[in-house]
């Protein structure tokens, strides 16, 4: 694997997009978490709302920094996304799907590279988002911990996601464009659905028929996302007794699920289609 | 050794059948041309040989064993296009054919040299114009000196200059001992530069062999007389043509190169009563063969 990856590199290391992508990414992330932050300070200050939150709850302190961080950098996790679509369809544009295996990859080692690709975004992404997280806080006078830590790892798994259903897409669908369209009226068309069936879940709760968490959650794209939440203050909790009830297990069970599913569902197709 | 055995593959692409139960065997040391008119099914079956494509039946072998993707690694192949990433220069372009072949990458320089791209190395692919792209394909395929080469139309784009230097590395490699094996849609092509052919059309296999057994000479002698059915009823009797055919009211019979005669002919007729009104011997040549048998 260590000798694909170093292929894979001499692909990406001279691709613009690429730097200019990354680049985004790491400036976004410090960008929307200076924004959360600002805002924050405004609205705990001068608003009534502010009153309800108190003072004593600063979102970058330890330990909320790890779950506000992992919540506001998950909405950036579209990019590192983009930059796989591209990456892999620029493979079927420029026929180098083909070429590869015709100088002598397997189709299987093709297509594994490209996945190890997208945990290694991932990986990647979750460390930026583990600086920034411990940089906030250290401006903060508030002792280190580890506490909620956990919400480090759900936007692993939320990048991951991404990810991985962006490789499954750019090996369906193989034209770029179609492949980027394609992604975002997935993920804006899964969202209406899952507020549809969040609503249902609450009315079947109220109903008390039946309390099945949130429905929406158990969707692919959402699973993941549901993990993520902006950490619990006295203006959350206000709004928590009209939610659904938070199931994270089986919401954690869905998120792996899909994960496992994308990567099998990518291997079958690119090792038995023609290319 | 045969480098590469196809036996009986097909390809469906729904309801059109690209490939029809192909079987050949190219001998090692052989340059194999597969000729064909355009759509005749030539780069779907190297796209199954090289596993880009799946063939719907029907199996193939490399160097006499199941192929695998290490065989691959040890053939150089251009098929159809130059696959290249666009923003990559010759270079670093090669550098990535070399890793995946699990090559150094001390040959790149001279592959280059050998293509006539050493001054434009260092630009990006998507800047080279459509014979460069093409040379660059070629040196790809160069790359690790492999025994054996997969050219697929490979004088495609290139100006005639490109076009003769292309033909006489293909004659080098051959008299180094390579085999290869090309594809091309063009008779003279082969004819020059082939030992062996097998010639597809809409996905069927004609003939396959020595170019000189299937590109056999042969004597054509067209005739024709008032009465072409009557003449044709009588040539029945003489037996010592190969074939016997009509065409716009000519009738043309071919013998093996060398044995037709033509006072025989026509005095045979003349003693059965017919009166020749034409009566002409051609030499059929490569380009005649070729189109008598593909039509």
């Amino acid at each position: 694997m260590g000798n694909l990856l170093r292929i894979e590199w001499l692909k990406i290391k001279n691709y613009t997009a690429f730097k200019v992508i990354a680049i985004f990414f790491i400036i976004g992330i410090v960008l929307i978490n200076l924004g959360t932050h600002f805002i924050y300070g405004k609205v705990s200050a001068n608003t009534p709302a502010g009153d309800l939150i108190g003072a004593a709850f600063n979102p970058y302190s330890f330990t909320s920094t790890w779950q506000t961080t992992s919540y506001m950098s998950g909405f950036l996790l579209i990019l590192p996304a983009m930059l796989i679509l591209m990456l892999v369809t620029n493979e079927y544009t420029f026929r180098t799907n083909r070429q590869n295996v015709i100088d002598g990859w397997s189709r299987g080692e093709f297509i594994s590279v490209k996945l190890m690709m997208a945990f290694l975004f991932a990986l990647v992404s979750t460390i930026v988002v583990f600086v920034t997280a411990l940089s906030f806080a250290a401006f903060t006078n508030t002792s280190f911990s580890f506490n909620s830590i956990s919400h480090v790892g759900y936007f692993f798994l939320k990048a991951i996601t991404y990810n991985m259903f962006a490789v499954l897409i750019s090996v369906l669908v193989k034209k770029t464009g179609f492949a980027i369209g394609l992604f975002f009226i997935y993920l804006v068309g899964e969202n209406f659905i899952s507020n549809i069936l969040d609503f249902w879940s609450i009315k079947l709760r109220d109903d008390k028929t039946m309390d099945p968490g949130s429905l929406g959650s158990y969707l692919p794209m959402n699973a993941a996302d549901g993990l993520l939440t902006f950490p619990d203050n006295p203006l959350k909790s206000f709004a928590k007794g009209i939610s659904p009830t938070d199931y994270k297990y089986v919401v954690l069970s869905f998120a792996i699920f899909y994960i496992v599913l994308f990567i099998i569902w990518s291997r079958r197709k690119y090792i038995k289609a023609d290319l | 050794m045969a480098i590469l055995t196809v036996e009986n593959i097909t390809k469906d692409y729904g309801k059109i059948k690209a490939l029809k139960g192909v079987s050949f065997s190219v001998p090692q040391g052989c340059v194999f041309g597969i000729l064909g008119p355009n759509g005749s099914g030539k780069t779907t079956l190297l796209g199954i040989v090289m596993n880009v494509l799946k063939a719907t039946s029907g199996s193939y072998q490399l160097f006499d064993e199941p192929a695998n993707y290490d065989h691959r690694k040890k053939i150089g192949t251009l098929l159809e296009t130059p696959n290249f990433y666009h923003y990559l220069s010759a270079v670093q372009n090669l550098k990535i054919t070399a890793a995946i072949k699990g090559l150094g990458e001390d040959d790149i320089e001279q592959v280059l040299q050998t293509v006539d791209l050493l001054k434009r190395k260092d630009s990006p692919f998507s800047t080279y114009s459509l014979g460069m792209k093409q040379r660059l394909a070629i040196g790809a395929a160069l790359l690790g000196d492999p025994d054996v080469l997969v050219f697929d139309e490979p004088t495609n784009g290139l100006d005639p200059v490109g076009i003769a230097e292309i033909r006489n590395l293909i004659k080098d490699l051959s008299a180094k001992g390579k085999t290869i094996i090309m594809a091309s849609h063009l008779l003279d092509e082969v004819e020059k530069v082939c030992t062996h052919v097998a010639i597809l059309k809409q996905g069927d296999l004609l003939a396959s062999g020595k170019v000189k057994e299937v590109f056999q000479e042969s004597d054509i002698v067209q005739l024709a007389a008032g009465d072409n059915t009557s003449l044709k009823n009588i040539l029945a009797k003489m037996n010592n043509y190969v074939r016997i055919d009509e065409l716009n009211g000519v009738i043309e019979l071919s013998y093996n190169a060398g044995t037709a005669n033509l006072s025989a002919i026509n005095k045979f007729c003349f003693d059965n009563g017919i009166v020749l009104s034409h009566l002409q011997l051609k030499k059929s040549n490569f380009e005649s063969k070729f189109l008598e048998l593909t039509n």
